[in-house]
């Protein structure tokens, strides 16, 4: 019989486990487990509530919110639309991002330049972005162009701004010791300068994605008749909630899948500084 | 002379000069080594040799000419860590090579030498970030050690070594040296280490820096260090130098609270 085994404190002490780190892989499981969980208990809560608690007119259920989705991703809605705002996206993103490395960079070397221009850079940035909508509007008119720019100055700026305190926090340290060695300006530019400031350089890019995303849709609903944020507008418009939600659906994994692309690009890059740390990647 | 620093001013604050009037050479392919209480000022020599300081009077010449900001002639290990953070340890220790556009072949066969030197071998691919305290102290030597500079300073290069390697270490700093004729500006708390490596051996104390004694070593190139070791003349020496030392240091002390008005 096992009834008499002894309790589990009376066990030989070779045979009683030592208390280690749970291994990195089974964390990783038993959160996305728990993600999960909390997704489907979130979905449950709304389908059940929708219509009982609240008016389905106002927060629609998911199943309608499902099946919206399902006829826009067959129709062809999802598809055009996400495309175009991606691309306005990618390009605003782009063209700010290296608009803002180039001066970020210029202005902190030529401290002088730097110094000059600092007012006007304050001044532009303080400046709430979306006073520049009508200007750009008769400018660029309805186009592509006007979205594209639009998310453009705002990431510009946050790419600036990392850049420029990037290679301003250059170590003085490493600088000379690197220019003793015999390093010349591009040089140092390149084993030094660049490398140090990519730190800050990179968390200027990952937190202006999601701002190229909402300069993109804020202009589409301002003014277009394409691009999810028009298609949430339009939504919006005709009170169809299930539509609304189905165009942020699409909004939330376009913000997942660039948040994940340019996690997985940067982590390459400054792999030396994680590389000291416990938590690292490995098994036990 | 390779270095020579006459009638040097200099401060961090106007109202406590470091050094006034300061003097002192190193000539070619000699080793003179730096011994003085902590905050002396010897770091501050090192960098004025280095450029990385300019005297507020007086002037730094370097193989005849006077030097003009940073000093690329020589190899300076410094107190600090100045290990490129996002490079691997042979990455950091082939930096100098990389600078000058040494050859391919050349660069990894000093890389394989300089990485069994410091005993580094299996260390290569990690970054700082993942080295102990002596094994950075390591990789920077290998990297002051590559490129073979007319004039090496080092900054207690050996503080964090253990006996063993630090031994090597010695032997090894040496041969290169002669080899090449270099000339060392070596600072050290370890007072048998300067006695054994240097040819000259500069007690420093005091505010404004002074130097209190220039002892010679008179052990010639070709040395033997473990026959110093057992000699009389050493322990003499040795003696001598750690008397001078306590002066310094007694006299480091009381200045204090004076300095600071
Ligand atoms: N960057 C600095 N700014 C201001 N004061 C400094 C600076 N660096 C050094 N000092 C001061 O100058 C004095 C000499 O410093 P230094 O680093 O040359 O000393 P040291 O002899 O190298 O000492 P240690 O043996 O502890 O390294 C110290 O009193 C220190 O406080
Ligand atoms: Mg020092």
């Amino acid at each position: 019989m096992k009834t008499n085994e002894p309790p589990v404190k009376d066990e030989p002490e070779h045979l009683a486990k030592a208390p280690v780190r749970k291994s990195r892989n089974r964390i990783r499981v038993e959160n996305l487990a728990w993600q999960i969980a909390i997704g489907i208990i979130f979905l449950s809560i709304w389908e059940y509530a929708s219509e009982r608690w609240i008016s389905a007119l106002l927060v629609s259920k998911p199943s309608r919110i499902a099946q919206t989705m399902w006829e826009w991703s067959i129709d062809g809605t999802y598809v055009k639309n996400i495309w175009v705002t991606l691309k306005a996206t990618i390009m605003g993103f782009g063209g700010g991002a290296i608009g803002g490395m180039i001066l970020g960079y210029i202005t902190a070397t030529f401290r002088r330049v730097g110094e000059v221009l600092e007012p006007y850079v304050t001044a532009l940035y303080t400046l709430p972005r979306l006073a520049l909508a009508p200007l750009f509007l008769m400018w660029f008119g309805l186009g592509m162009e006007f979205r594209v720019m639009f998310a453009a100055t705002i990431v510009f700026f946050l790419v600036y701004y990392n850049t420029y305190f990037g290679v301003r926090e250059v170590s003085n340290e490493l600088l000379a010791a690197v220019r003793i060695m015999g390093a010349n300006r591009a040089q140092l530019a390149v084993r030094v300068v660049i490398p140090s400031a990519l730190v800050w350089v990179t968390a200027g890019l990952k937190i202006s994605v999601p701002y190229a995303l909402v300069g993109v849709v804020v202009a589409e609903m301002l003014a277009s008749d394409e691009g999810v944020g028009f298609l949430l507008a339009k939504s919006a418009s005709q009170f169809s909630t299930y539509g609304s939600f189905a165009a942020i659906a699409a909004l939330l994994v376009m913000a997942l899948l660039t948040d994940w692309l340019l996690e997985t690009i940067t982590r390459r890059a400054l792999r030396w500084k994680t590389a000291g740390s416990a938590s690292q990647e490995q098994q036990h | 002379m390779l270095l020579e620093i006459k009638g040097v001013h200099f401060g961090y604050q106007q109202e406590a000069p470091i050094l006034q009037g300061f003097n002192m050479h190193v000539a070619r392919g000699e080793f003179l080594a730096l011994l003085g209480p902590s905050g002396c000022g010897k770091s501050t020599l090192l960098n004025l040799a280095a450029g990385l300081l300019m005297p507020l009077d007086g002037s730094v010449k370097f193989n005849g000419s006077y030097l003009h900001g940073i000093n690329n002639n020589v190899g300076y290990m410094t107190q600090g860590d100045t290990l490129l953070p996002w490079n691997t340890v042979a990455k950091n220790i082939l930096l100098p090579l990389e600078l000058r556009g040494t050859p391919a072949q050349e660069r990894s066969d000093k890389l394989e030498r300089a990485l069994k030197l410091v005993n580094l071998g299996d260390a290569r691919n990690k970054f700082p970030s993942e080295l102990s305290g002596g094994m950075k102290r390591r990789a920077l030597l290998a990297r002051s050690l590559i490129y073979d500079p007319p004039m090496l300073l080092m900054d207690e290069p050996f503080g964090a070594l253990d006996a063993q390697l630090r031994e090597t270490m010695h032997k090894e700093l040496l041969s290169t040296v002669n080899r090449l004729n270099e000339s060392v500006l070596f600072v050290t708390h370890d007072i048998a280490e300067s006695i054994l490596l240097s040819d000259r051996v500069l007690v420093l104390g005091g505010r404004p820096l002074r130097i209190l004694e220039e002892t010679i070593c008179p052990w010639g190139k070709e040395r033997n260090l473990d026959e110093i070791r057992k000699s009389p003349d050493y322990a003499k020496l040795e003696a001598h130098v750690r008397g001078l030392l306590r002066l310094a240091d007694a006299e480091q002390y009381a200045d204090a609270p004076k300095g600071d008005a």
